[in-house]
């Protein structure tokens, strides 16, 4: 019957046209609002690495002064490089990696490509397997280029492509970066996890992932400048690079990785054991303040997901709320007029339950058609954000969950939306409509 | 086929009470040919409702091919209603959107036969009221006449052994109401028990029994004396 009653809703659309269009409408506009916001928020609160939630973390250290004037109880985001350092070559979880981030001059040696900046990050070999990055060719690393500050480097797919011959392997190819030399050991596939979580201070949370990685002691020998933000809460000791090397402050992010979610208390004992041992070197001066993210923590506590965009969210479901609210006068009109069809339905045999069950069908079926409408609303909705600002490409993707939520929603809504019009329709006296025929 | 007893049907408002039928007593056997008249508001389509399941009575007891319908809920009703009968009206009812094929299937998609089935029967009852060859015309396409038929057919489809047609030829000139009447006749020639609602005395006369409903009530009529009032009138009112 199910058949049956999908045949007539679709044939029944084609029955007063006028008043169809404006269903459909209502309810793909209000879809296409909901969808479009939905999608920003379900990929800014995103967390791309589920399965190493509790593995992946982030440690802070409070290196903050005694008196420190605005102090809102938390530690600094990022770590200082010489606590970063000590970290990495202590080696306290399973893999670990500090990370900065880098604005490099690539410069490609070809006339017909100019040098050009781009987006990099000074990091440690286990970067590449903690956060899952794919290589296309060639590989990390070894842990012996990262302690003699080789120069070597892990670049894009895309910025593969620009500087070689597209989809041939560079692996032992060199690279200028920064005016120096790089051989490149490895290029990443394609690789965008959203939001971006292993950089999440600053503004690239949504950018996609960088052209460049570099072994850390590599960049900082040859004094890379960083890309991202510093704190700082005393003068660094000396001027320039060399300076930020040795001062409290604090701009270089770190990670750590632990074989089992179980290790994490452990984890938190030796960060304890390290600030103590710094703090009898004259450091660290306040009570001690750690802080261990996991992924799911740090990705809340970095306020991934701005209050703007929840409102968003929020006003969107509220206009979804008033086109169902229209739908459901437009619908009551639409089948307001065909008591006659339903008493004849009746008389014929078909029980309340049927009519039911025909009519909510009819309804579902108007939410199909909103439903292919609003997605085509909301890509366009999306593409329209996209060309108003870039940075949110990553976010304003359609992506599978998306297309099926968007269609569960707009059926749903209609069928929200069909309940009390269906259920008037099944109140219809048969004998009164058949001899007012 | 059918019989009632004793049955009433009261109309409540707030303000009014309508007694629509009251003692109502009728029995009408497998076969027959029914002719049902009366003056308007004399509770004629009150009978043709109840009869049809299609409203409740408020007491009294009605039978249909043996089965008791009071206290019946609206899904055993429904079936009742789509294998027991089949309805006939006096403004054809065909749903304008659906062609004529689609029409005659609805009450056999509610029956639950297969579509072969379906569309055995549904040939099988077009070729019977002579319009197979429009299957896929639709309603509009057609004349009063032709839907009537097609009214017919839908109602045949199913097979049922009581036919209720409410005023079948109201609608309709003299001479399509002739031919509607003669196939209501081959129908019931062919075993259907047929109630006809009517205000034309030449189609009552046709019947072979006529029930006079006054006031709510029956006043069965012997077929001679039918035949001579039939004679006599000049307007179905005078029946």
């Amino acid at each position: 019957m199910f058949r049956y009653y999908l045949s007539l809703g679709f044939r029944s659309l084609r029955r007063n046209p006028v008043l169809t269009a404006l269903m459909v409408l209502t309810l793909s506009v209000g879809v296409a609002a909901s969808i479009t916001t939905l999608t920003i928020l379900h990929a800014m609160s995103g967390n791309p690495l589920p399965h190493k939630n509790e593995q992946l973390l982030v440690p802070l250290l409070d290196n903050l002064p005694a008196d420190n004037g605005n102090d809102d109880g938390e530690p600094p985001e990022q770590l200082t490089f010489m606590d970063a350092m000590k970290l990495w070559e202590q080696k306290a979880a399973s893999r670990q990696t500090p990370l900065y981030g880098l604005s490099p001059a690539i410069d490609s040696g070809r006339a017909d490509l100019p040098p050009f900046f781009t987006e990099g990050v000074a990091i440690g070999r286990d970067f590449f397997a903690m956060f899952e990055a794919p290589f296309l060719y060639g590989d990390a690393w070894s842990a012996e280029e990262d302690a003699r500050a080789a120069k070597v480097a892990v670049i894009s797919r895309s910025l593969a492509d620009r500087l070689f011959d597209s989809g041939s392997n560079p692996v032992g190819k060199t690279v200028r970066i920064s005016d120096n030399d790089f051989s490149i050991v490895g290029v990443l596939d394609s690789w965008n996890p959203v939001p971006k979580v292993y950089r999440l201070i600053g503004s690239e949370r949504f950018d996609t992932s960088e052209d460049v990685f570099v072994p850390i002691r590599t960049a900082v020998a040859l004094e890379f400048d960083r890309n991202g933000s510093m704190d700082c809460s005393s003068e660094p000791p000396a001027p320039g690079f060399q300076g930020y090397l040795q001062s409290e402050c604090n701009w270089v992010q770190y990670w750590a990785e632990l074989d089992a979610a179980s290790s994490r208390s452990r984890y938190a004992d030796y960060l304890l054991a390290y600030v103590n041992e710094q703090k009898a070197l004259g450091r660290f001066v306040r009570p001690p303040n750690n802080r261990l993210y996991n992924v799911g923590e740090w990705l809340d506590s970095r306020g991934v997901v701005d209050d703007d965009t929840r409102t968003s969210t929020w006003l969107s479901f509220a206009f979804l709320l008033v086109c169902l609210v229209n739908t459901v006068g437009l619908l009551l009109a639409k089948f307001s007029a065909r008591p006659g069809e339903i008493g004849v339905r009746r008389a014929l045999g078909a029980t309340r339950a049927d009519v039911f069950r025909q009519y909510l069908t009819e309804a579902a079926v108007i939410g199909v058609v909103g439903a292919l409408i609003g997605l085509v609303l909301t890509w366009s909705a999306l593409a329209y954000i996209r060309s108003l600002d870039a940075s949110l490409a990553l976010v304003t993707r359609l992506d599978g969950t998306m297309l099926v939520t968007a269609v569960a929603v707009s059926i749903a809504a209609s069928l929200l939306a069909g309940l009390l019009p269906t259920w008037r329709a099944c109140q219809v006296v048969p004998a009164l409509q058949l001899k007012s025929q | 086929m059918l019989k009632m007893q004793n049955l009433s049907k009261v109309y409540r408002t707030h303000m009014i009470e309508t007694q629509a039928l009251r003692g109502f007593d009728i029995h009408v056997r497998e076969g027959e040919f029914v002719a049902v008249t009366g003056p308007s508001g004399s509770g004629k389509t009150t009978f043709l409702n109840i009869a049809g399941l299609l409203e409740e009575f408020s007491s009294g007891e009605y039978l249909i091919d043996g089965v008791n319908v009071a206290g019946l809920d609206d899904n055993a009703r429904s079936r009742l209603r789509n294998e027991k009968i089949g309805f006939i009206f006096q403004g054809f009812n065909l749903i304008p959107d659906l062609n004529l094929f689609d029409n005659v299937d609805v009450p056999l998609r509610y029956r639950g036969f297969d579509s072969a089935e379906r569309r055995r029967r549904i040939e099988q009852s077009l070729t019977q009221v002579g319009l197979a060859s429009r299957q896929r015309h639709y309603p509009a396409e057609l004349s009063g006449g032709q839907q009537q038929r097609v009214a017919i057919a839908r109602a045949l489809a199913g097979s049922p052994k009581l036919l209720l047609a409410d005023e079948p030829t109201g609608n309709l000139d003299s001479n399509m109401a002739r031919g509607v009447m003669e196939l209501l006749e081959e129908i019931n020639a062919a075993g259907t028990t047929i109630l006809m609602v009517t205000h034309d005395p030449e189609l009552a006369a046709r019947a072979q029994r006529n029930v006079h409903i006054i006031d709510g009530q029956v006043s069965d009529l012997e077929h001679e004396t039918r035949r001579a009032l039939a004679s006599l009138s000049t307007t179905p009112e005078a029946v």
